[in-house]
């Protein structure tokens, strides 16, 4: 069965278009996150949204953006290892930012110093969870700054229990209850290079996994520079990793 | 039940939101599996016009449980565990539709003469499926004719939405665990990529060659490739143990950290 496109304007079309998503697709994970990420900007007063699925041990898989800006915001994010959607993950709690310039440059001063506060001007954050349990978080921005109503923040909770919902049930398998190894290798790759590069400062250092990644994330600060694009020239060996000594 | 009775008015479209609403709050909040399947299967009948509905599971021997049945002695749905509609929707994951279950009495006798005694002559049988995977079936009886197009799709989605629910009763039960196990499977890719890398510098090598000889070294040493990935992160086994062909198998302690 298609659902009508404009089934996505409303929770409980959200809801259904998800479920023919993970219903119809083998590929079971981009569909249904490309809907919630719809839902989000069609039903609140949002310019762009996207999903992660986060790590405790600070690593963060985005799953989708549904333009750059929030693409942007969500590399920076883990460029720099701190943000709002990592305080949502960690705090389970949602973390609304109304007005970027101010909030943000008290909470996360190095993130709000690398986002450019023309195109965003508010940021929310929801934690994915499911009771004390946590996979990741939504990231939403407006590019005016301005406050969630009440309303709204019920809506997004809802949207984001639906996230969950689509990510456990997407992970489960249909046979038993364990999580789908089958389904991990499915999930996009964009975060391999730098855990490649972590690996390639680990065996030039000698140093645990933590801090090779803490490394690189200062080396790419220092240099201007993102984490991705700093990763992708040490697995291209156009940088050599002896560079990295901070 | 007919199709013009479908079209619906402004009230109608609201009872459906609402139904809606109500079975997709279950993925919200902690609730009865059964019970949900109950509303499901009331649903289909004040709704959308069914005589009689209802919503069979596969049990782990490939065969279907009557969860829930709207009105509840619609008995003729107890025999199909081993013959009817809903185990043919349920192995060829197609909608089965009789139109005249009197026609059917060769194809299922049991369940022809069990649904007919009870008043149905049709019978429309909705596969529930879900990644590929048929979990089960929803049948849904008319004493006169089935339900149009539009009634139908609308019964499938709200059989999506329950299907849904019974796999998310069970990653709510098993939240914290099952985002344990996440998170553990996910840091292994993260440490496999690690090691990748750790082996790709120390031995001068592609990342896929470097995978490779992982690969191979889990193999003929019959180990798990996230337990030597992990080690060597640790330092606790050298590259040169894994891409060295001519190496030594044991494995060799690394004192740099």
């Amino acid at each position: 069965m298609t659902e009508p496109e404009s089934g996505a304007e409303s929770l409980p079309g959200l809801v259904s278009a998800v479920l023919a998503a993970l219903r119809d697709s083998n590929d079971t994970l981009l569909q249904p996150m490309v809907r919630v990420c719809r839902a989000c900007v069609a039903l609140l007063p949002v310019d762009g949204a996207s999903i992660s699925i986060i790590m405790d041990t600070g690593h963060q898989q985005s799953l989708y953006a549904s333009d750059a800006v929030a693409e942007r915001l969500e590399t920076v994010q883990f460029s720099l290892g701190e943000g709002p959607c990592f305080e949502a993950f960690d705090t389970g709690q949602p973390v609304l930012v109304p007005d970027l310039a101010h909030d943000a440059a008290l909470a996360w001063p190095v993130f709000a110093s690398e986002i450019d506060k023309a195109e965003v001007g508010a940021i929310f954050a929801l934690p994915l969870r499911r009771g004390a349990a946590r996979v990741g978080a939504i990231d939403m921005y407006r590019r005016e700054p301005g406050w969630l109503s009440e309303t709204e923040l019920a809506t997004a909770l809802q949207i984001a229990d639906i996230a969950t919902s689509a990510l456990l049930a997407a992970a489960v398998t249909s046979t038993d209850d364990e999580i789908d190894e089958a389904w991990l290798t499915m999930l996009p790759g964009n975060r391999a290079v730098v855990h490649q590069a972590t690996g390639i400062v680990i065996a030039e250092f000698g140093i645990p996994a933590e801090q090779a990644l803490a490394r690189l994330r200062g080396y790419a600060f220092a240099t201007n520079r993102l984490l991705d694009e700093v990763a992708d020239d040490l697995v291209s060996t156009r940088l050599h990793p002896g560079v990295i000594d901070t | 039940m007919s199709e013009q009775s479908e079209s619906g008015g402004a009230t109608r479209e609201r009872e459906l939101l609402l139904a809606f609403v109500d079975i997709a709050d279950t993925l919200v909040d902690d609730y009865d599996v059964i019970e949900v399947l109950h509303r499901l299967a009331d649903y289909c009948v004040s709704l959308l016009g069914a005589s009689g509905a209802s919503l069979l599971l596969s049990n782990q021997q490939g065969g279907l449980h009557v969860m829930a049945s709207s009105p509840d002695h619609a008995s003729p749905l107890e025999v199909q565990t081993d013959q009817g509609p809903s185990l043919d929707a349920y192995r060829t994951g197609q909608l089965v539709q009789i139109d005249d279950l009197t026609a059917a009495a060769t194809r299922w006798p049991e369940f022809a003469t069990a649904a007919l005694a009870e008043g149905f002559h049709t019978v429309q049988a909705v596969p529930l499926q879900l990644r590929g995977q048929i979990i089960g079936a929803l049948n849904l009886f008319g004493r006169e004719t089935g339900l149009g197009q539009r009634n139908l799709r609308v019964a499938r989605a709200l059989a999506d939405t329950a299907t849904i629910g019974i796999l998310q009763e069970r990653a709510i039960r098993r939240g914290e665990v099952l985002t344990e196990q996440l998170q553990r499977a996910l840091n292994s890719r993260v440490i496999i990529e690690q090691a990748k890398g750790v082996l790709s510098h120390a031995a001068g090598i592609p990342m896929d060659q470097a995978f490779q000889h992982l690969r191979t070294y889990c193999r003929s040493h019959n180990r798990r490739i996230s337990d030597v990935a992990d080690a060597i992160v640790r330092g606790q086994l050298a590259p040169g143990v894994i891409t060295d062909a001519h190496a030594p198998r044991e494995d060799r302690p690394r004192s740099t950290f």
